[in-house]
């Protein structure tokens, strides 16, 4: 990285890093967008109408609401990767420490990797792994 | 302040600084402040259009913003898909009642100021379609800066609205008082038109008092002043029944004695009379054990008998109503025709929707026009009149114009929401369960105005319902009122990008019923004409589905191919979208001298760019994913459903009416029918491409072997003839007369045929009284029964690919609504 120096020229070049001309173009961005929006807040016409202050929802009035509850697919595939995750972590220092543990160790760690394998497998068996619907809409029912 | 105060507030002229009359109701009241230019300038030179289109004339909006026309280079910028971001609604096209609201909505969610052009004469003042389905006059419900008189418009006209507002924006507007808040005037400003008050009813406009208005004067039920009466016509074209077809009506005479009659002699199909409770037997019998299997109902719908005329000193029992059900056989390519009488002014009948689930929505139809009940329909409400609307448009007793109706108002828009997409799904979904979403009717994907409701779980589609009927332009009535040649502008806006294909399937049922033949001469033409409209077709098709997934360039590079097909099209027909070009017994006119060149130099250019676009669209790797097993629809399915085109062709099916029940001289061409067995989107897409090089193939042997001889038959008693002749011989001048003025009188029969259009299968069933105009005009469309099966090709899909789906399905709404 270049030593900064503090010649004028270089505090405002662009393709020198400094924080004056950061903060320049911070400025300048706020500036221009707060000129943008309160002009346009206090200048451009208002002739609010229910239908303006409705959600645009192709054109009809929504039905339902915002909120509900929202299927998140993937939240199980993400808890199941966090704990096989932390798992793992420990085959990484049984690794580490492989000489040290033995073979002993080794009996142990395997009986670890077998447990963490018919969690698997129960997982996938019970459809822990699967997400949405499957096709043709066969979980309508 | 009720609902209506708050617009006419926000659209009347601010008033002056002093609060008298407005100042600048007079432009010239006041001389521009430099701010105002200033402002006026920004204003005009950045116009945001929303991209919104009703029918046929967004088709011209949309070639004045692809390559040739370029409408950004005049200040209009990107189409907007929101209305928050748009500032100038273009209305483009027919304005139904049921879908106003929605245009209302629209407009009143664009931000202030905003403007309105509207585009064509349905917008303006209801065009040609003055019809119980459409407002006569976007005016009534929105003030408008800018009309834009065609039908369509050419995009060159648009170009020219724009310039207009753009003028009118710099002159009358002065926009620096009202940015200080201080009276001044910017955006549409024009007070709604009352009809009958501050605007003509006559949809012509002013100054037609007096002149006849469009259409026979000729109405039922009494048809008082018919003078068709007085003339004689042969009888109408009889066909002798195949050896075949006598089998088979003796096996189902013989299988159901009594209860299955055969009507003869017929001018098209063997047509038998049911009697009502045995129908569903017969029905079934035909589908599943019958020689041939009748697997596809091809249509079913209704006549109101009430006005039929008959004989004088003839009584006895006759129907109030008929249901027709016409059937077709795959194995041997051929159709039959079964009626059923209905007594009563409401009557009921059996639904066959458990022996064809395609029923579904043509029983609902038919219920919507007619107010026919159908016992045990798992789904029996309207289908393309409002939910809330009065009355069965399709009967005799109902009056078929607008005009003859209290007009439109926007009390009447305000008042009649589209349907809650809850009570659309429900008995589809559990209730609460699934997050609701509108598709349509205003979004991109949708490639028209129709609302596909979509219950989401996540982003997959657990079930949905399609709500049609935005686009119903009451083909069908307005086919009893206009005379059998007038008839013909209007079944070019049935498929509006598919032009002259149109003609073809109207005329071919008119001369099916009267045995007329068009001469080799014309059936070339018209082979030409509508294999060129096919490219076309596909051409737009292939632009917009690939824009639906994402890709953008291709429209602009196949709009650019579109516009020298129509170059080639308007050089012979004069029109671009509309040729109304097919008459009963021929061709209009001759193909005009150095026609030839055009179509050569097209032939030669068009299989390059066909190879370009394969390499670039169909062999793209983000494309393929987008499509690829996506929206797969099986074999059985697409036959029983009534999908047709290449929807069908898609899945296997080898069934093409060129090639399986040859009309207008396909027979003496040398085509394939390509076919792909994915059913899915992009087998869809490849059957397209394939069948653009075949359509070009054919255009190649019409243009090259193109004979000579009359465009026109000689047989004038039915058509319009030669101008020369008429001057000729009193005979033809009387022809002349009769047919040009009050139509020809078609003699008492029906008949019902189809022609393979670019979207599939389009048919007319038309039922003649020996009037000078249909008693049924009756029109099978391709689209109708294709989007009634897309939830099969979309559930289970994402949001994502439902947007492909659409895209690949290619249908369009006048055609589905009609």
């Amino acid at each position: 990285m270049h030593p900064i120096t503090n010649t004028p020229y270089e505090l405002l070049s662009p393709w020198e890093p400094n924080l004056l001309a950061m903060a320049v173009y911070v400025s300048a961005v706020v500036i221009a967008m707060a000129v943008v929006l309160i002009l346009t807040a206090r200048l451009g016409p208002k002739n609010p109408n229910p239908n303006k202050s409705r959600v645009y929802e192709s054109g009809v009035i929504p039905s339902g609401q915002a909120q509900f509850d929202f299927p998140v697919p993937f939240y199980m595939i993400a808890a199941f990767f966090l704990i096989f995750d932390v798992e793992a972590a420990y085959i990484f220092s049984w690794a580490v420490a492989f000489k040290p543990l033995g073979f002993g160790g080794w009996i142990k760690i395997t009986f670890f990797i077998l447990v963490l394998l018919i969690s698997l497998f129960y997982v996938w068996a019970k459809g822990g792994l699967d997400r949405g619907i499957s096709a043709r809409g066969a979980d309508k029912r | 302040m009720s609902r209506s105060d708050y617009r006419d507030k926000s659209r009347s002229v601010s008033p002056g600084p002093d609060g008298g009359e407005p100042a600048a109701r007079d432009p010239h009241t006041r001389d521009p402040h430099t701010m105002d230019t200033v402002i006026n300038w920004c204003r005009q030179y950045s116009l945001w259009p929303l991209f919104f289109g009703l029918s046929c004339c967004f088709v011209e909006q949309a070639a004045a913003f692809a390559s040739r026309y370029d409408i950004a280079r005049f200040g209009g910028e990107v189409f907007r898909g929101s209305p928050r971001q748009a500032d100038l609604l273009i209305v483009s096209g027919t304005v139904f009642k049921k879908i106003a609201p929605v245009v209302l909505r629209l407009y009143d969610q664009m931000p202030d100021p905003k403007w309105v052009i509207s585009m064509g004469s349905c917008a303006n003042c209801g065009g040609m379609y003055d019809v119980y389905s459409v407002v006569q006059g976007v005016d009534q419900i929105l003030p408008v800066d800018v009309y834009v008189p065609g039908c369509p418009p050419r995009p060159e006209a648009l170009l020219q609205g724009l310039i207009m507002l753009q003028k009118k924006i710099m002159e009358t507007e002065r926009p620096a008082a009202a940015v200080l808040r201080k009276g001044g005037t910017e955006g549409s400003r024009e007070a709604l038109l009352k009809a009958g008050k501050t605007k003509s009813r006559d949809t012509r406009g002013p100054g037609y008092i007096d002149i006849p208005e469009r259409g026979t004067s000729v109405r039922p039920p009494q048809f008082y002043g018919t003078r068709s009466d007085l003339m004689w016509t042969p009888p109408p074209h009889r066909i002798e029944l195949t050896e075949h077809q006598t089998t088979l009506t003796e096996a189902l005479t013989a299988r159901f004695p009594g209860v299955v009659r055969q009507e003869s002699p017929t001018s098209d199909m063997p047509s038998f009379q049911v009697s009502g409770d045995r129908i569903k037997e017969v029905l079934r019998f035909l589908k599943s054990d019958s020689d041939p299997e009748f697997l596809r109902l091809d249509d079913l719908t209704a006549i109101d008998e009430s006005a039929r005329r008959r004989p004088k000193g003839k009584t006895g029992p006759t129907p109030d109503f008929t249901m027709v059900y016409h059937l077709l056989s795959f194995d041997t390519a051929e159709r039959i025709r079964l009626k059923v009488g209905l007594k009563g002014r409401a009557p009921k009948t059996p639904t066959v929707t458990d022996i064809w689930p395609s029923a579904g929505w043509y029983e609902r139809e038919v219920y919507d026009m007619f107010g026919i009940t159908f016992d045990g329909h798992p789904d029996l409400r309207r289908l393309l009149m409002p939910h809330d609307w009065e009355g069965f448009p399709l009967r005799k007793g109902y009056p078929g114009r607008a005009t003859d109706m209290a007009p439109y108002t926007l009390k009447g828009a305000e008042g009649h929401e589209p349907l809650d997409a809850e009570t659309a799904l429900a008995g589809k979904v559990e209730s609460g369960r699934y997050f609701i979403l509108n598709f349509g009717p205003h979004q991109y994907c949708t490639h028209g105005v129709i609302r596909h409701i979509l219950a989401l779980r996540g982003e997959k589609i657990a079930g949905m319902d399609i709500d049609i009927g935005y686009h119903h332009r009451g083909a069908e009535k307005i086919g009893e009122h206009q005379s059998w040649h007038q008839f013909i502008p209007y079944t070019d806006r049935v498929d509006y990008i598919s032009g002259a294909a149109n003609n073809l399937s109207y005329v071919h049922s008119v001369e099916t019923l009267t045995g007329v033949a068009a001469p080799v001469r014309a059936q070339y033409i018209r082979v030409l004409l509508a294999e060129l409209f096919r490219l076309s077709n596909h051409l737009v098709w292939l632009g917009t589905a690939a824009h639906d997934v994402g890709m953008m360039s291709p429209a602009f590079y196949t709009m650019r191919e579109r516009e020298e097909i129509l170059d080639i099209a308007e050089m012979i027909t004069g029109g671009r979208l509309h040729t109304a070009w097919f008459r009963i017994g021929g061709v209009a006119q001759d193909l005009p001298e150095g026609w030839k060149a055009p179509v050569d130099a097209f032939l030669k250019k068009f299989p390059g760019r066909l190879r370009e676009y394969e390499r670039m669209i169909l062999n793209n790797p983000i494309f393929k994913g987008r499509t690829q097993g996506i929206g797969r629809l099986t074999r059985k399915e697409a036959m029983e459903w009534g999908v047709t085109g290449p929807n069908l062709r898609a899945c296997g099916v080898e069934w093409d009416l060129r090639k399986k029940i040859p009309y207008s001289v396909y027979e003496d061409f040398d085509f394939d029918i390509p076919t792909q067995t994915g059913g899915d989107c992009y087998a869809r897409f490849l059957v397209r491409i394939e069948e653009m090089r075949q359509s070009l193939r054919i255009i190649r042997q019409a243009a090259g072997n193109m004979p000579g001889g009359r465009y026109i038959t000689d047989d004038y008693r039915y058509s319009i003839p030669k101008k020369p002749d008429t001057l000729e011989d009193i005979e033809s001048l009387i022809h002349h007369f009769i047919n040009a003025t009050r139509g020809p009188k078609i003699p008492k029969g029906e008949a019902y045929t189809a022609t393979e259009v670019p979207r599939g299968e389009q048919g007319y069933y038309i039922v003649s009284d020996g009037l000078n105009m249909a008693y049924r005009m009756r029109i099978r469309a391709p689209g109708f029964a294709n989007v009634q099966a897309i939830p099969l090709m979309a559930e289970g899909e994402t949001v994502a690919d439902f947007a492909a789906i659409l895209g690949s399905v290619d249908y369009i709404l006048a055609d589905v609504d009609r």
